[in-house]
């Protein structure tokens, strides 16, 4: 009975300024003025150990509590929350910190400026244009590579959907590019590219006779980028489309032959609706990938002929010129890009939803 | 056993354990470790290589020489990340003589003054090293007397040419008869070149595939001339500094901060000429020229490859050139000055940007590190060892090492080297760099691929200097 009562109490959540082991609320405020008071006050190395050890007091608190309260399913789950907090949740709640400060990791000097590094980002004279510009480029690069993943991709996955002789190797073949690094692909391009070495120069001069360099122009350059990344990542888009296409049961083929059913009409009322949800997901994840386009720019422009995209103007900013909190400003900004366009992209998909 | 035995045995087993830890202690007490961050190519091999096989530390002490080898692309970024996350990995960095500012101001680099006021013989041989080598590599504020390199491996800008063709008789003759003067062959007619000779030059040598090139048809397409002009890292404004200073412009000058501006400086009539001469030159360079990617690699590859017939480099790429495994055109080779620009005098001006590196202490590292890093570095700057490293491809900034008759003998471009080093001024230090660099780069970029005319490109680049510099106090 007493034991009962032990349990019973224990399960009752203490009041937000008791003072207990357990409260796990009370912890939570402490540790939010603290933290914000050590961020303003303290030099970034003290701040960090001082929000460090606000983390800890919240997640003991939370920890005592789930022991009182019998939440053992919790505690078993807790290790694993805890290396996502300090892996993925801290950095990240880091990261959106500093992008509310001037914050110089080469001067290691910072200050509060509150949505000042938003503001100059998106319009100061100085710092604003070539952010625009990057972001302009990055959203015609997610436009054109997408497209030409998704055309090609698809077109892919229905060749490879019938049988064919040699089609178990030409689809190994098919796949290849995907699993090669960014770097190493790069490297090839550059060399397929090259007006003095590369092959394609080689053949079209021998062909039209005349000099023909494809990166000296914004539009070959583009051309040149968008070709490449299409060249690794449009089999991707054909694994998803394949899985979705060989998952179609031949009865309904055979049933709208039967009815001689127009091709067009077996695709669309047969074929779409099993592949309709693979195809987002192919879209959704190669537009995030689109975005986050640096590498294969670095290593075939190194972001000149107006090429430059928003991430790799990211890592000159934060990296190079140790501007860390305007980076980070920035990359808050592509993320909000992102989650935007990815519920964009969800709503699109599920009209069922829409409708309900 | 009784309680006493047990106690006496636990004594004597942490008596045991503690001698063997202090014996331990005692036997490397004298190991010194210095870790270094340094590019990986041929210059800091054959430091390594010379520290391995014959440094012997005066003092006694056990030194050892860690090095991390860094590819060129990867190492600003490298070292950035390892300075600014606070690792304090290093205790010796060959740094490029711009990061002065931004590492010196972050405290990472340590200034050397007391080392060197406490050391006469260290202090001599650091007065030893020609001014404009020691102003770029070791001091901050520029040219001030706050010191903090030490030259690993000084560099300058060489012309790379090939005899075979360039002395050819027939080309000799038709170039004679094209321009009514004679074609630069020997290593003293390259060093009498000005920038209208070299565009003479690469107009003279464009070839198509199958077209005569001295004296045979030509195995692929020919270019006359081939100089830096990538966007990536600092390729464009090394070689376009040169052409600036020469034509009588200037950069925003830091020695003269907060007085000096950048409008109106920068974009001044002489630097815009300067710039729209440089350009004029790209149409006779290789193709690759024209997608703003023809960095120092590059230019290097092609030369070797044998597709130009002039191309400037640095000297720290030249060793491969002289190897037939990696040189189609190593038994051909004559070198020469930088081209210069004409004065008023009629004497040529060289004014170019400085290369190479300077290694500089961190600030963590300890008074033992310090005083076996100090030893190196006098052991590295003495003239028996910058003897031996010129001679195996490296340069000395030595006054009396590379005055010596000896030193020219060395390489085949080893005479243009002490010349060259008068003529040497370096970009700015301060903190604010790598930002200045990379809108500067990025415009050039647009200029060299024909987007953006010379007027507009330093108009540009002038309005952000000198907005970005009033913003940090650097101008008034």
């Amino acid at each position: 009975m007493q034991l009962m009562s032990t349990i019973q109490s224990a399960k009752t959540a203490p009041a937000l300024l008791e003072l207990s082991a357990g409260n796990w609320r009370l912890a939570v405020l402490v540790g939010l003025v603290v933290s914000a008071l050590a961020v303003v006050a303290l030099p970034a190395s003290g701040s960090f150990w001082v929000v460090g050890a606000m983390s800890a007091l919240v997640a003991a608190a939370f920890a005592v509590n789930a022991y009182r309260r019998r939440y053992y399913g919790g505690l078993l789950v807790a290790p694993a929350i805890a290396v996502l907090f300090v892996m993925n949740i801290f950095p990240l709640l880091w990261s959106l910190g500093l992008s509310f400060f001037a914050y110089q990791s080469n001067l290691q000097s910072i200050r509060f400026v509150g949505l000042n590094n938003y503001i100059k980002v998106l319009t100061d004279e100085v710092a604003a244009p070539a952010n625009w510009n990057a972001l302009i480029n990055t959203a015609m690069f997610a436009v054109c590579t997408v497209s030409v993943q998704m055309i090609v991709g698809f077109l892919l996955a229905m060749l490879f959907a019938k049988q064919f002789p040699l089609r178990k190797y030409l689809l190994i073949l098919v796949l290849t590019p995907m699993m090669l690094s960014v770097v190493a692909s790069g490297v090839f391009f550059t060399y397929y590219y090259d007006p003095t070495f590369g092959i394609l120069s080689y053949v079209i001069n021998s062909l039209a006779g005349g000099q023909f360099i494809v990166m000296d122009s914004k539009a070959g350059a583009v051309a040149g980028i968008v070709f490449a990344d299409a060249w690794m990542w449009s089999p991707f888009v054909m694994l998803l489309v394949l899985a979705g296409l060989v998952s179609v049961p031949r009865y309904l083929y055979e049933a709208a032959a039967i009815d001689r059913v127009s091709a067009w009409r077996r695709f669309w009322s047969i074929t779409f609706p099993y592949i309709r949800g693979l195809l987002m997901l192919a879209l959704l994840f190669r537009t995030i990938e689109a975005f986050k386009l640096a590498d294969l720019v670095i290593v075939l422009t190194k972001g000149g002929n107006d090429t430059m995209t928003i991430s790799y103007h990211l890592i000159r900013i934060a990296n190079e010129q140790n501007k860390t909190s305007e980076g980070a400003a920035i990359s808050y900004i592509i993320l909000f890009i992102v989650i935007v366009l990815t519920n964009l992209y969800l709503y699109v998909a599920n009209p069922k939803n829409r409708e309900a | 056993m009784t309680a006493t035995r047990e106690i006496n045995r636990i004594v004597m087993a942490a008596g045991l354990a503690a001698s063997l830890v202090l014996g331990a202690t005692v036997a490397f007490a004298g190991d010194v470790t210095l870790t270094m961050a340094v590019p990986d190519w041929p210059p800091t091999r054959i430091m390594k290589k010379f520290f391995d096989e014959q440094y012997k530390p005066k003092s006694g002490n056990t030194v050892k020489l860690q090095v991390d080898f860094i590819p060129w692309p990867d190492f600003y970024t490298r070292v950035n990340a390892s300075l600014t996350s606070g690792e304090k990995k290093y205790n010796f960095i060959v740094s490029d003589s711009q990061w002065l500012g931004a590492f010196v101001e972050g405290g990472y680099f340590r200034k050397i003054n007391d080392l060197l006021n406490a050391d006469p013989e260290f202090m001599k041989t650091f007065k030893d090293i020609h001014p404009n080598a020691l102003n770029s590599y070791s001091t901050y504020p520029h040219k001030s007397e706050n010191y903090y390199g030490f030259p690993q491996f000084p560099d300058v800008l060489v012309n790379f040419a090939r005899k075979d063709i360039i002395c050819h008789e027939a080309e000799q003759k038709n170039f004679m008869a094209k321009f009514n003067q004679k074609l630069p062959c020997t290593s003293e007619e390259l060093d009498a070149m000005t920038w209208d000779d070299f565009k003479n030059v690469g107009e003279f040598f464009r070839r198509k595939k199958g077209e005569m090139l001295a004296g045979k048809p030509a195995e692929d397409d020919f270019y006359g001339i081939a100089f830096q002009a990538g966007k990536s890292y600092d390729f464009s404004s090394m070689q376009i500094n040169g052409f600036i200073w020469q034509m009588g412009g200037d950069i925003w000058d830091e020695t003269q901060a907060p007085t000096s501006k950048a409008e109106g400086v920068v974009n001044s009539p002489a630097a815009v000429k300067a710039l729209e001469k440089y350009l004029s030159l790209i149409a006779y360079m290789p193709p690759l020229a024209k997608t703003g990617t023809m960095d120092i690699f590059k230019s290097d590859e092609l030369f070797r490859q044998g597709k130009v017939a002039m191309s400037v480099n640095w000297i720290g790429l030249a060793e491969a050139s002289l190897d037939p495994k990696t040189s189609r055109v190593s038994d051909s080779l004559v070198f020469g000055m930088m081209p210069g620009t004409k004065g008023a005098d009629g004497k040529l001006v060289r004014w170019s940007n400085i290369g190479g590196q300077p290694f500089v202490l961190t600030t963590w590292t300890t008074d033992a590190q310090i005083k076996e890093a100090v030893e190196f570095v006098k052991w590295w700057l003495s003239s028996n060892i910058q003897h031996q490293f010129a001679a195996a491809g490296g340069q000395s900034a030595i006054k009396s090492v590379y005055s010596d008759p000896k030193y020219v003998t060395y390489r085949p471009w080893n005479r243009a080297w002490a010349p060259s080093l008068d003529w040497q001024k370096d970009v700015w230090h301060v903190p604010q760099f790598f930002e200045l660099l990379t809108q500067q780069q990025d415009q050039y970029d647009l200029a060299i691929t024909g987007r953006q005319d010379a007027k507009t490109t330093q108009d540009n680049i002038a309005k952000f200097q000198q907005r970005l510099l009033k913003e940090v106090g650097l101008i008034k």
